[in-house]
């Protein structure tokens, strides 16, 4: 059976253009997508079944025994961190910031390490972007700034930039320029017209180069900014202006460096007072496929969109404080329940001496680095293969993804519903 | 020698990403890539192992040589090797300084270890069933 436009459930792409070749309840053949949408289609390393942390070996249970241990772990817990929640749909994060709310919990996503000093940028100074499909038919001006698409997200150039058609372009390979600016010469710089290199460190400077330069004080600007000689800063500053319509990308390149949320925000009002000139819009390179998906499911339920300490009764906001390398660093939480994301192999390893010392319940189709950590692990669906679920692409477009094997796995929608309800059952609540 | 450590996505570390398991990510993950001219400074060949001692603990990697990188930089794909050795500090972010840390590289006989072995010095119990 060959389903179509079935959905990658890899990155914040969310390609809605996948062939899936389903043979009994295997997946045989993926057309369409890239390298990393395939292998994830095509995964079989799958957990069996719940297993459990009995001392020093492993041991199967059920899935509602493992699903009545996480209730009572976080029933019993005083400051539960709940994280994760970017690898899974629209309807079991819902579930898990009502479960936050009732235990008086913390929940937190993965965007807290990668797109949160965005969203703090934003909150600052607003955002002007736009959905992918009005960058395809209309930009003739795409910069890609501390990213790097060809690997983290490669379709992105040839569905929406570089190699896509435009409605309003007459030839859109020909008339679109690309623009890259990095620390290394990526794979993506090599297909750029322009490639800036910066010295590590050096983004915010050259971003206020680029405001003053588009502001007429280009005087002021000294013979080279962090690596970048006056001369190309000036070319950039002009093509950007000369652009009938410009978009910037931006990746972890500006989030995870010095400055961080500043970075961001530089970058957002370079591309406000480029708006002055021409019509310009900047927007994240969001990296989980449905990371956006969690921060709009958080805000809509409680008003902020990561990091949110329910511990006095009503949702507080304080990234720094409320967000899950700090809690854990702080060795602050006494239960942990991860959904839909590994913190062992991206947490700093401080966080997972902590992970260590306390009770874990982890809902992941596979074994990750964060099972060593765990007193228990339920294997689940995976949304986009066998279970179906909203999720959000990079520019806050929600698309349903589709199931196209069926399995007995339970969805984490399932799981978390049970435990849920367990939970409001509990005496007390 | 002193090196700025970057931390970042590649196409492999994606692919293996949800096979944490495998001698494939480990691989990929445990890599660090250098410039050509560091690494002969260094007396290194593509795959030698290295010592890279961050500001909270060491961990062994392999070298491998990249155009991409500029001299005095490395680039360490996302996972756990890279976060073996950097600090949880936020400055009130909530995210890390992934992307730049001062590390010190030097030759070692040592190999890289295993992801569960890495998970287990923590304080975990490796799952490879």
């Amino acid at each position: 059976m060959i389903v179509k436009d079935a959905v990658c459930p890899f990155c914040g792409c969310l390609c809605d253009d996948i062939e899936v070749e389903v043979e009994g309840n295997r997946v045989v053949a993926v057309t369409n997508a890239c390298e990393l949408g395939k292998t994830k289609f095509m995964g079989e390393q799958r957990l069996k079944n719940p297993i459990l942390r009995d001392g020093n070996t492993w041991k199967d249970i059920t899935c509602d025994e493992a699903i009545r241990y996480a209730a009572d772990m976080l029933l019993s817990a005083e400051r539960p961190l709940l994280y994760g929640w970017s690898g899974t749909h629209g309807e079991a994060q819902c579930v898990g910031v009502h479960m936050a709310e009732l235990i008086h919990g913390v929940i937190d996503n993965t965007s807290s390490v990668c797109h949160g000093p965005s969203i703090l940028a934003i909150q600052e100074v607003g955002h002007p972007g736009c959905t992918l499909g009005v960058v395809k038919n209309r930009a003739d001006l795409v910069i890609y700034w501390g990213s790097n698409p060809i690997d983290a997200h490669p379709r992105h150039l040839s569905r929406y930039t570089r190699y896509a058609e435009g409605f309003f372009l007459e030839n859109a390979f020909r008339d679109r320029k690309v623009i890259v600016v990095d620390v290394r010469k990526t794979e993506t710089a090599n297909i750029a017209d322009e490639f800036v290199q910066i010295k590590p460190g050096g983004d915010y400077a050259v971003l206020s180069a680029l405001r003053a330069i588009v502001q007429g004080k280009t005087d002021t600007i000294p013979r080279t900014v962090a690596g970048v000689t006056k001369e190309q800063l000036i070319r950039v500053a002009n093509l950007c202006k000369s652009a009938k319509f410009g978009a910037v990308y931006f990746g972890l390149g500006l989030t995870m460096t010095r400055g961080k949320y500043k970075n961001i925000r530089n970058a957002i009002e370079l591309v406000s007072e480029l708006s002055r000139h021409t019509k310009f819009t900047i927007s994240a390179m969001r990296g989980h496929y449905n990371v956006y998906g969690s921060n709009e499911v958080n805000t809509w339920m409680t008003g902020y969109p990561f990091g949110i300490d329910f511990s006095r009764g009503i949702a507080f906001y304080n990234p720094g404080e409320t967000t899950a390398v700090d809690i854990l660093a702080r060795k602050e939480c006494d239960a942990a329940l991860i959904v839909g994301s590994d913190p062992a192999a991206h947490f700093p390893r401080k966080c997972l001496e902590h992970l260590a010392d306390i009770p874990v319940v982890q809902l992941d189709p596979y074994p990750n680095a964060t099972t060593a950590f765990c007193n228990v692990q339920i294997p689940v669906a995976v949304t986009g293969i066998d279970a179906e679920g909203t999720a959000y692409r990079m520019d806050g477009v929600p698309i349903r993804t589709r199931q196209v094997l069926s399995s007995n796995y339970p969805s984490d929608r399932e799981v978390l519903s049970k435990m849920y309800a367990l939970m409001q059952e509990a005496p007390g609540r | 020698m002193t090196f700025l450590m970057i931390t970042g996505r590649t196409v492999n570390q994606g692919v293996t990403v949800e096979n944490k398991t495998s001698a494939e990510y480990a691989e990929e993950t445990s890599t660090c890539f250098m410039h050509e001219f560091d690494m002969m400074e260094l007396g290194l060949a593509d795959n030698d192992p290295v010592r890279v001692t961050g500001p909270c603990g060491e961990v062994v990697m392999r070298a491998v040589a990249s155009v991409e990188v500029e001299m005095g930089t490395v680039f360490v794909p996302y996972g756990p090797y890279a976060n073996h050795i950097i600090a949880a500090g936020t400055h009130s972010t909530g995210m890390p300084d992934f992307k730049s840390h001062e590390v010190e590289i030097e030759p070692t006989d040592e190999e890289p270890k295993t992801v569960h072995g890495l998970m287990e010095d923590l304080g975990g119990l490796a799952y490879d069933r």
